[in-house]
């Protein structure tokens, strides 16, 4: 039979007993933390799920997230910095810094500069970007996980 | 001394490698067990390549 507590928490003491999770106090906490392991998969891609120990997803994001990187700048791809100058940069260096510490590592790794008068520097931009934003989604799905909403 | 790194690929190999590396990223986070995730993966590359060759071939009578 469910129950409601005082606080107005409906809780069943026979199947799930009192889940202390929903409780307004260890909902702020567990807030914080999801939004902690949030911006630690941010920073180093698959950090937030290993945090969590998704150990295939936190390696899958890892490695697809740092290939991306990898192959990006290898192709000289253009890595957007802050002074982008117009909305297209300010795009692209949003996304570009989607993959975290990868960002500064692409830009230490791209020595020679970006290539993009020729198709492969064009791709390679596409590659950084498509990185970042993947990163993010994966960022975001550790968030959700630590929430307990999805996993 | 960081190495200078640099890959010179066609258009298809770009292609096949971005979507093989995204099809793993997506199999990975939106399936659990492992025979869903290859099979997830197995699927998203062969949609990638099928609607990325599909537009290719669309846009072939406007490249001239």
């Amino acid at each position: 039979m469910a129950e409601e507590t005082a606080a107005g928490i409906t809780t069943d003491p026979i199947t799930s007993q009192a889940d202390f999770a929903t409780t307004p106090v260890h909902q702020q906490g567990n807030e914080a933390l999801a939004i902690a392991i949030g911006v630690a998969g941010w920073l180093v891609p698959g950090l937030g799920h290993a945090l969590q120990k998704m150990w295939g997803r936190a390696l899958g994001c890892f490695l697809t997230v740092g290939a991306l990187v990898f192959l990006g700048v290898g192709m000289r791809g253009n890595v957007f910095n802050s002074d982008g100058g117009d909305a297209f940069g300010m795009l692209g260096y949003v996304a570009d810094l989607g993959t975290g510490s990868f960002y500064f590592a692409a830009r230490a790794l791209e020595t020679q500069g970006s290539d993009v008068a020729h198709a492969e520097g064009d791709y390679g931009t596409r590659f950084l970007a498509a990185a970042g934003v993947l990163n993010l989604l994966a960022a975001l799905h550790a968030y959700e996980a630590a929430r307990g909403r999805k996993a | 001394m960081i190495a200078t790194i640099g890959f010179t690929l066609t258009h298809f190999q770009a292609m096949t490698l971005f979507a093989l590396l995204i099809s793993i990223a997506f199999g990975f986070l939106s399936r659990r067990r492992t025979s869903d995730r290859v099979k997830y993966i197995i699927w998203s590359l062969f949609l990638f390549l099928l609607i990325g060759v599909g537009i290719g071939w669309a846009m072939y009578p406007f490249s001239r």
